[in-house]
Parts: structure tokens; C-alpha cells; sequence
């Protein structure tokens, strides 16, 4: 998303509600042009790769990483389209793959914590903070989460089954 | 030909279901952020943000991070971090709570629309984040 709050200091005058509305509606227009010009033409793609030798090739090579953290290898593409992109990339990707619950929850897990990395990055050296290390923290980060993740989840299932509940999410 | 259609009426799909909940959103945001109950949360959330290391100076641009995102809140958290002249620890701290914990609201809908598990996800963003920083807090101790 881009900035329609980005030029408000916290001691502007305060606009009234329905301008308030005007520049929520129109920047919520503006992330919805970019979601469609970013999601359909990488669901579309994805659909089609699906099946093909590229897709599985591509699985098989990522398959071992991705393994790590419970996600199948074509997982993969969906990292590169969050790291470079953004999130409606990932999730665009993610949804013609047809991953269970816990590889959502994960994928949504992981990609929340790094993606946009090459806007976001400047952004945080900006501030004064070392972007460039800031971003390798955030890929750590996320694989740190996902670890954690997958424990949890682990311990969630088995104490669910224990219950003999269903089992299922938080 | 008979994949391309399907494909592209799930990607139009996909979009509809992402745009009813950003647009929505980002306009209710926009309705309520300048409320006074904002302004005043410093009070409530200060003794928290000791604990992380954090002091009242960074309590806009990290809320304006965690609950906005980064790209989003970019102007705010960049003119604050300046007009208050945060310290590079505090800098540092609030950038690697952010890293971990940010646009919570908006990421984590749009993966629960796709299946995903919304209190996991924040969960595990929001404890790593506490936990992180305020590690990162007493490694780096105040000069």
C-alpha cells in the first residue's frame, strides 16, 4: 500500500470525516488496481505452470528447504513473488497451489514478516537504521518464526487428538 | 483454453475477495486514526514499551508500524524518528520490533481469507517480537 497517510505529521490539521472517507475510499482504490495488476497475471501463470515439468522441477530443487518448514518445494515461488513483491504476489501464487491450513497459516506467517524487502529496506535505512542488516534480520527472523511455527503446531495437533477433539485451529 | 479461463475468472476472484477487505479497511482507518483515544494510548502502552526498551518518543511510529506497515506509514515513522531524534539504540529496537510485528491487521486478513490461521499467525509474530526485542534490550544496554 502507498501513502495517503504518509504526509501527516501527527500535529497536521485534522481533516474532516468526509474527507476523511475520500482519501480512504481513493487509497484503497489505488491498492486495489495494484492487487489486480500484480494477482491475476501471476494466478493465471501459475494455473497454467501447474503440472508442467517447470513447476515440478522447480519443486523438487526447493523441496528440501521448504521441507524444513512444512511447505512443499513449488512453495518456493511464492517466497520469491513476497520477497520481491509483495504479499498479493505471494498470495496470488499461493492459492492455485492448493495448500493445506497449516501451510497457509506458515506461508502467511513468514511472508508477513519478510516480504517487500527491497522497498521496505530502504524505507527502514531511511530512518537511520541499517537497512541492509535489518533486512537479513527479518529473513532470519522469518525462518525462526516458521520453526516456531511448526512446533506449535505439532504440539497442537497431538494435544488435540489426545482431547480426541478435532484437529484444527486456535 | 481450457485452463486460461478458469484461471483468470480464480484471479478475478481472488482480487474481488482482497479488495472487500482492503478497501473497507484502510477507509475505516483513515475514519477513526485521529481520534483522541489514539493520542492518548501513549499513557497506557508506556510501561509495556519500557519493557522492550522503548520510551514514549517511539510509541507513534511503532504503532503507526505495527498496525499500518512500513511502506504505508513510511512518512510518519520517518519524520517522528527525526523531529524527536530517537537514539540509534532505540532506532535499532523499534526497527527490529517492526521487522517482526508489522501491518498485523491487513497481512494477516487477507491470509485468513485464503485459509489461513489469523491468532497463529499474530501469535507467533507478536511473542517473537516482545521476546527479540527485549532481549535485544538488555544485550544493548542504555548508554
Amino acid at each position: 500500500m502507498t501513502e495517503p497517510g504518509a504526509n501527516t505529521a501527527a500535529e497536521e490539521p485534522i481533516p474532516d470525516i468526509p474527507t476523511r472517507i475520500r482519501t480512504g475510499l481513493s487509497a484503497g482504490l489505488e491498492t486495489s488496481l495494484k492487487i489486480i495488476k500484480v494477482s491475476v497475471p501471476l494466478y493465471v501463470a501459475v494455473t497454467l505452470l501447474k503440472g508442467t515439468p517447470f513447476l515440478d522441477l522447480l519443486g523438487e530443487v526447493f523441496a528440501p528447504v521448504m521441507g524444513i518448514f512444512g511447505l512443499p518445494g513449488e512453495a518456493a515461488f511464492a517466497f520469491v513473488a513476497a520477497f520481491l513483491l509483495n504479499l498479493y504476489a505471494a498470495i496470488a501464487v499461493i492459492v492455485p497451489l492448493h495448500l493445506t491450513p497449516f501451510q497457509v497459516t506458515q506461508c502467511g506467517l513468514m511472508m508477513g514478516v519478510a516480504h517487500n524487502l527491497v522497498v521496505e529496506g530502504g524505507v527502514l535505512s531511511t530512518t537511520g537504521a541499517r537497512g541492509g542488516v535489518l533486512t537479513l534480520c527479518r529473513i532470519v527472523i522469518a525462518c525462526a518464526a516458521g520453526l516456531l511455527l511448526r512446533g506449535l503446531w505439532g504440539l497442537w495437533e497431538t494435544a488435540a487428538s489426545w482431547a480426541a477433539a478435532p484437529p484444527g485451529p486456535w | 483454453m481450457d485452463l486460461l479461463l478458469p484461471a483468470l475468472l480464480g484471479s478475478l476472484k481472488l482480487s474481488a475477495k482482497l479488495i472487500l477487505i482492503i478497501v473497507p479497511l484502510v477507509t475505516l482507518f483513515e475514519v477513526l486514526r485521529y481520534l483522541p483515544v489514539f493520542r492518548r494510548a501513549g499513557n497506557v502502552v508506556e510501561p509495556m514499551m519500557r519493557g522492550v526498551g522503548l520510551t514514549r518518543d517511539a510509541a507513534i511510529p511503532l504503532f503507526t508500524g505495527i498496525f499500518l506497515g512500513i511502506a504505508y506509514g513510511a512518512g510518519i515513522i520517518i519524520r517522528v524518528a527525526q523531529q524527536k531524534g530517537l537514539p540509534a539504540r532505540e532506532l535499532f529496537l523499534m526497527g527490529l520490533f517492526l521487522a517482526t510485528c508489522h501491518s498485523v491487521i491487513e497481512d494477516i486478513l487477507i491470509f485468513v481469507v485464503i485459509g489461513g490461521n489469523g491468532p497463529a499467525i499474530l501469535g507467533v509474530r507478536l511473542g517473537l517480537a516482545v521476546f527479540l526485542t527485549g532481549l535485544m534490550a538488555r544485550v544493548w544496554k542504555p548508554a
